[in-house]
């Protein structure tokens, strides 16, 4: 089981929060590694979030939702 | 947990669900794979990626000799793209909004356009100009223009307006490997990106290799029978949340993507409107001297008969487009407009 944290985006202020801005996989379908999950945004700046490993995806959060940096938005089994 | 998001089929075996602005970016890289003549140059689309994420990856895949940053210069840059197409390459030339054009129109319309034809076509011009178009998100005067109709005006060119993701790779893939130029128009709205105003149909599932979409084939976005909405770009998007609510009133609206103003696919409109009878054209770009009028001339032109009521037309007015979101959104063809020129055509 892999968590797949919200990635840093701010050095600064620790509880730095952003935006999951777009789902591309579907909870519950299987990804390879380096798949891409899902797009990421804090202001303009938009970041890529990969699978670290494959398996199946489950998302923790929907679209549109704000997240922590560092909380996790899905788990890899 | 609970997850909010609306449940999303995963995406067919060999395909990958992309935003547009995804699916341009791996044409590209497909193709800068493919063949070692395709670079690509213009302002930010190295380490930034494109202003509107359509160069993303590219520069740490392929370098800086193959993905070009250039000065804010764009008679320079373009004029390096078309030398550079004359002597065998395919570049592709960004111009970051096609509202810039204005400082190098000299190389886009009097060289780029014209050489094949003064060459006697004995030289090509296999170049790609890139640019982002469209408003929507308060960007004003200078920076929310579509301007297809001006550069489907200057002959020699084809223009390519993409709506979907799928739509954006094939057609930037049969943009990269045609002979002429082509300009390849996307609409920052369609795009996918998270910062503009969310738009479901900017992601879609796109297959994961190279392929083509031929450049000057319409597409039935959605089959009707009552009227014909043919539109391009974002405003396919609008015409299809238009469509989808009116059918619940019983009305019927076939919704034809142009996909390019050059080719245009005058037959498709033709079937579409001798089919029903009834036409809408929307358009972003402003009304007269456009693509409306263009496509309605196509239908006149044939038989005047074919036309059961007065063609509607959903363009910008002839105005700048306005900073203050209210005014812009008054003069933009959105989704009311385009519902109130339905029911005028069906009389509901």
């Amino acid at each position: 089981m892999t968590d797949v944290p919200f990635p840093a985006l701010s050095q600064k202020d620790p509880n730095a929060e952003g935006v999951l801005a777009t789902w591309f996989v579907a909870d519950g379908q299987t990804v390879r590694a380096d798949e891409l999950l899902a797009e990421v945004q804090v202001d303009k700046v938009a970041v890529e979030v990969p699978a670290p490993v494959g398996g199946v995806v489950h998302l923790l959060v929907g679209e549109d939702e704000a997240v922590t940096q560092g909380r996790p938005i899905a788990r890899i089994d | 947990m609970t997850v909010t998001q609306e449940p999303v089929v995963p995406a067919p075996r060999g395909t990958h669900r992309l935003t547009t602005a995804k699916a341009i970016a791996e044409a590209v890289a497909l193709e800068m794979e493919r063949d070692p003549s395709v670079f690509y140059l213009g302002e930010d689309v190295g380490a930034y990626g494109g202003i509107f994420g359509a160069t993303g990856g590219l520069l740490e895949r392929f370098g800086p000799e193959r993905v070009v940053d250039t000065p804010i210069s764009e008679t320079a840059f373009l004029g390096l793209a078309v030398g550079a197409a004359v002597e065998g390459m395919r570049p592709i030339a960004e111009l970051m909004f096609a509202d810039f054009v204005g400082v190098c129109l000299d190389q886009v319309y009097n060289h780029m356009a014209k050489i094949h034809f003064e060459s006697g076509g004995n030289v090509t011009v296999p170049m790609v100009l890139t640019t982002a178009t469209g408003g929507g998100y308060s960007d004003a005067a200078q920076h929310s223009q579509c301007l297809w109709g001006l550069f489907a005006h200057l002959p020699g060119m084809k223009v390519v307006v993409p709506s979907s993701p799928y739509d954006a790779k094939g057609l930037m893939t049969a943009a990269i490997r045609d002979d002429n130029p082509v300009v390849y128009m996307f609409h920052k709205g369609v795009m996918g990106l998270p910062w503009m105003a969310k738009n479901p149909r900017a992601t879609g599932d796109v297959p994961e290799g190279a392929y083509e979409v031929p450049i000057g084939t319409a597409r039935v976005a959605r089959e009707g029978s009552d009227v014909s909405v043919v539109t391009v770009s974002l405003s396919v998007h609008h015409a299809l949340d238009v469509a989808e609510k009116l059918a619940d009133e019983g009305i019927s609206a076939e919704v034809l993507d142009l996909r390019s103003l050059v080719p245009l696919d005058r037959e498709a409109i033709l079937e579409s409107v001798g089919k029903t009878g009834r036409l809408v054209v929307v358009d972003e770009d402003y009304r007269s001297f456009g693509m409306t009028g263009e496509v309605v001339a196509t239908v006149t032109d044939v038989d005047p008969g074919m036309l059961r009521v007065p063609v509607q037309r959903v363009a910008v007015p002839d105005v700048p487009i306005p900073y203050a979101h209210a005014l812009e959104y008054a003069v933009l063809p959105r989704h009311d407009r385009i519902e109130a020129a339905v029911r005028r055509a069906v009389g509901a």
